[in-house]
């Protein structure tokens, strides 16, 4: 199991969309995929084509001594889904408290899914600092951090920075971080000249750039994932170049920790 | 096809071991090796043999040229054959000096003599030629060092005269772009038309703009006034409209740093457009042009006997050399290859790299590649005469032969129009133009031209194929023979005429003017043919020289109409001609939906696109098209020009930055030109002759339809005028 999670310093930057699409790609290029939302919005599960009506999710499970592989849900690209819950006020801050309690939370509930050495699970977390934020980072083997190609985003850098190094650069189970540019408008200067700078600053391994493409929100709507909606976009191409660079990312990695084992 | 029978081998490793022997250090054994070669081939040149024994002689190394063709032993096959043919040929002019010239009356000693002149020169030419292409020199690229402080300081000159804005932008932007440390590279544009829209433009991108008061000595004046206003260790030079790929300085400048005495060094002339043979004669990408065989070959011979030319564009001149010769020369018009000379008179040495780091257009008629060539064959004409390289002092032998090849290489004019005449002298008159029976002739003769083509085959290989040197050069015999022979009379006869270049021809039409001459000779041949027909079947004069002179005669109409053929100017509407390219791009539609697709080529103003996608944009839709270099990628703005199975797409508004970075991701593009280079089919003088044959055979019909046409128009014209004037 790899886990990866995204996240960003500022909201809106179309994270969740990104997940998503992140995840029928992976799903696409051969991969096991579990995702997983941590923002209390709920929204991941609409792009997997899950019934709004149905409300239980990781959130809502507090008081029952219920398993998250009982509320597994599989979304329409073949993905496993596990939704945030409609919560409560009062729901929410009784989760978010047990998190606060216990550090090992998401870590224990997601080895508890015996999920198989090859599934990869992507985490949608809130924007911000948070202590969703705190325990998919905890967790992850690469962290994807989303960013847009303005200013502001390129200001929030160093603070994303911070809490990458506290909580994962540490571990010897993090691989890495890796840097998202996305909605990038290139007929728009400014954005085009800050995307081309930090994509100087990163192993071009280690970036992808999402294409701004109106094929990504419409798909939506029509409750599809882009590539199968959009099969000949940028999107969709931008989408299969960001997960083979994941794919690639956790594989040649767990290959070398194989090749450390049979030493 | 390969005749391995082991012997081969045998011989190789035999030649392996004597080239060991410590003999060969000794001066005198080689000079004897040398003398006792030279007298044993003289043996075979001279030896007196029966009809028979020739025939058998002919047979015997016809058979091992072709032996010699199929070996593996690369460039020393390529010698063996050289030194077969080179016997052959002068047995050949041993015979005809000595046992064919005995003329029995004026007429047969005018055509004859004329005839034996001609073929001495050709033999001269296919002499010098085997010299200078013999053993290509293939120079590598040497790197510049990795410390770029070392690096020296380089101008780059583009003149221009009455060229337009939108040919030299292209070739400004990229020379803008060539990777080269920013503070040691400036970039001058010597415009002789003084225009303001030229100036306001280099001011615009960061070129230095030049002019001078008056336009004394065209090109070479105007080079030369630049040179006098800047300082830059090196001068870079390009011809307005070819466009340097960005690598061009790194790749070129290398040798400069390795050796201390060079002078120059050349690159091609890469052109991406066809020129008015690969157009009218439709060869474009299938039989090498014109100039590929010099690019190719030639040059490549001429660098390892340190004889490498300027040819006034895509090269890189070392200034503190260039000032000590005077400049740019002034003397000829052609100022580059003038130049080179005189350096290489003062000891310096010039480099040929063949690797194509610009491009350009080609003329795009042939009225003005007629024009061009004039100007060459009357510059080397000249050279010949103010600067003769047999005469000149500091020349090494070699030098002396390549230059004086590459000057003899533009009096083809009059051997070629005797050739295309000779048959005739029999035919329509009756003259015997060789003093011995046609059998003999043939004994001798067919081995000579037989075994000198095959050789020249096997050396040109991908860069000229055989026969299509007889089209080129039967195009600008007639052309080239005046200009020629008036700069040999007097060097000072004759003006410059600077080829522009990028126009368009609007309509199909046949080049009378240019042909007329050709139709003229090819009408001629007709008569002789017929006429030796009518022999032949009223059983008149000697069936086998009238069966020689007609085989000739029909080879002659076949070449002079292929050649005729060239002056029919097809129809070139798209005057940006395009570039083959596949780069990833996406197009974003004004509904911001994207289409993922890949160019199929460029040109200066839009790119040709695929795509897997349903979706298609309208028509004279506004678009933005990124074009994709490795991670780099730049976004366009352009409109819809045609959609379907393929999407055109134009560019629209460009800011002058989006136009260098388009020029960077296309026409920059270090890779463009070297995946081209030599990789035209191999020459197989068999399908050579064939496709030849076609040209003039099938376009006999149609070429002497239009000449009747004219000839009647130009009668009724004629008629009108007198009509008028009475």
């Amino acid at each position: 199991m790899k886990i990866i999670s995204v996240v960003s310093a500022k909201g809106g930057v179309g994270k969740t969309t990104l997940s998503a699409n992140l995840c029928s790609a992976l799903k696409k290029i051969g991969n096991d995929v579990l995702a997983v939302d941590l923002d209390p919005q709920n929204s991941l599960r609409l792009h997997f084509g899950i019934n709004p009506a149905q409300d239980h999710g990781v959130a809502t499970l507090q008081d029952d001594p219920i398993h998250w592989s009982d509320i597994l849900i599989e979304g329409q690209q073949g993905c496993l889904v596990l939704p945030f819950g409609t919560t409560t006020e009062y729901e929410r801050a009784v989760f978010e408290q047990q998190l606060h309690d216990d550090p090992c939370l998401l870590s224990d509930h997601l080895s508890s899914l015996g999920l198989d050495e090859n599934t990869t699970v992507v985490i949608d977390t809130p924007p911000g600092p948070s202590i969703y934020l705190k325990q998919a980072l905890s967790v992850a083997n690469v962290s994807v951090i989303v960013n847009l190609a303005d200013a502001a985003s390129y200001a929030t850098i160093p603070m994303i920075d911070g809490l990458i190094s506290q909580f994962c650069q540490n571990r010897p189970d993090f691989i890495c971080s890796f840097f998202v540019i996305n909605q990038l408008d290139r007929s728009r200067k400014l954005a085009s000249d800050i995307a081309d700078i930090m994509v100087m600053q990163f192993d071009k391994n280690n970036i992808s750039i999402i294409h701004q493409d109106q094929s990504i929100p419409e798909a939506l709507a029509f409750s599809k994932d882009t590539i199968n909606f959009a099969p000949n976009c940028r999107g969709t191409h931008d989408f299969i170049d960001f997960s083979l660079k994941i794919s690639n990312i956790i594989n040649s990695n767990s290959l070398e920790s194989n090749v450390e084992k049979s030493l | 096809m390969k005749y391995s029978l082991g012997f081969d081998i045998f011989l190789e490793r035999i030649g392996s071991q004597i080239l060991i022997w410590k003999l060969w250090n000794s001066k005198i054994a080689r000079s004897l090796a040398i003398v006792t070669a030279i007298f044993m081939i003289f043996m075979v040149i001279s030896a007196p043999l029966t009809l028979v024994e020739q025939i058998i002689f002919a047979l015997f190394s016809f058979i091992a040229i072709l032996l010699v063709r199929t070996l593996q032993w690369g460039q020393a096959s390529i010698v063996l054959m050289i030194v077969i043919s080179v016997t052959v040929s002068l047995r050949y002019f041993y015979w005809r000096l000595t046992s064919s010239i005995n003329f029995d009356n004026f007429l047969d000693g005018f055509f004859g003599w004329g005839l034996v002149l001609a073929e001495i020169y050709s033999l001269i030419v296919l002499l010098l030629g085997y010299v200078q292409t013999a053993m290509p020199l293939k120079r590598p690229v040497v790197l510049m060092p990795q410390d770029q402080s070392q690096w020296p300081t380089v101008d780059v000159f583009i003149p221009t005269y009455a060229e337009d804005l939108d040919v030299v932008r292209l070739t400004v932007l990229a020379a803008l772009s060539l990777d080269w440390p920013k503070d040691k590279l400036c970039i001058y544009v010597l415009d002789d038309g003084r225009r303001n829209e030229f100036k306001d433009f280099c001011n615009q991108v960061g070129a230095i703009y030049l002019t001078r008061t008056n336009n004394a000595h065209n090109k070479a004046g105007n080079l030369n006034a630049a040179l006098s206003q800047t300082n830059g260790d090196y001068v870079a030079i390009f011809d307005c409209d070819h466009i340097p790929t960005r690598s061009f300085l790194q790749i070129s400048m290398g040798w400069f740093i390795k050796d201390p005495k060079l002078a120059m060094v050349q690159t091609p002339h890469y052109f991406f457009s066809p020129d008015p043979f690969e157009k009218n004669l439709n060869t474009y990408r299938l039989v090498p042009n014109e100039g590929e065989l010099f690019y190719g070959l030639v040059q490549e011979g001429n660098d390892l006997w340190n004889a490498s030319f300027f040819c006034g564009s895509c090269a890189v001149l070392k200034r503190g050399p260039l000032i000590e010769v005077g400049g740019i020369a002034i003397e000829t018009v052609t100022e580059d290859a003038h130049t080179a000379l005189k350096m290489s008179k003062r000891g310096y040495n010039l480099a040929y790299l063949a690797t194509p780091q610009a491009a350009g257009l080609a003329t795009e008629s042939l009225s003005r590649h007629v024009v061009q060539r004039i100007r060459w064959a009357r510059g080397m004409a000249q050279i010949f005469r103010v600067d003769n390289p047999f005469l000149a002092k500091g020349l090494t032998i070699w030098q002396r032969l390549c230059y004086s090849n590459a000057m003899l290489h533009f009096f083809y004019g009059l051997p070629r129009l005797v050739f295309l005449t000779a048959p005739l002298a029999y035919l329509l008159f009756g003259a015997q133009v060789f003093s011995a029976s046609a059998i003999f002739v043939v004994a001798y003769a067919l081995p000579h031209i037989a075994i000198a083509s095959v050789t020249n085959s096997k050396i040109q290989g991908p860069y000229r194929h055989s026969f299509w040197n007889e089209v080129y050069e039967t195009t600008l015999a007639w052309y080239i023979l005046f200009p020629v022979l008036l700069a040999l009379i007097n060097p000072k006869l004759g003006a410059f005429n600077p080829t522009s270049k990028g126009g368009i021809v609007e309509k199909e039409y046949v080049d009378w003017k240019l042909s007329r001459p050709y139709i003229l000779l090819l009408l001629i041949n007709l008569l002789g043919f017929i006429l030796g027909i009518v022999k032949l079947a009223l059983n008149e004069g000697t069936v086998s020289t009238l069966i020689i002179n007609l085989v000739w005669v029909s080879f002659n109409i076949v070449i002079i109409s292929a050649a005729a053929n060239a002056a029919r100017e097809v129809k070139q509407l798209r005057t940006t001609p395009r570039v083959k390219a596949n780069l990833a791009a996406t197009i974003v539609m004004p509904d911001g939906k994207t289409i993922i697709c890949e160019t199929n080529d460029f040109s200066k103003d839009g790119v040709e696109l695929v795509s897997n996608s349903s979706l298609r944009p309208a028509l004279g839709q506004k678009i933005l098209l990124s074009i994709f270099r490795g991670s780099k990628e730049v976004a366009f703005p352009g409109v819809v020009a045609r959609t379907g199975e393929t999407i055109g797409v134009y560019f629209n508004n460009l800011t002058l930055d989006q136009q260098k970075e388009l020029t960077q991701i296309t026409f920059s593009r270090a890779d463009n030109w070297v995946n081209l280079w030599g990789k035209d089919a191999l020459d197989s003088p068999l399908k050579s002759l064939r496709e030849v044959m076609k040209y003039g055979i099938f376009n006999l019909a149609p070429l002497l339809k239009s000449a009747a046409s004219d000839i009647y128009s130009s009668l009724l014209l004629r008629n009108r005028r007198k009509k008028f004037t009475s």
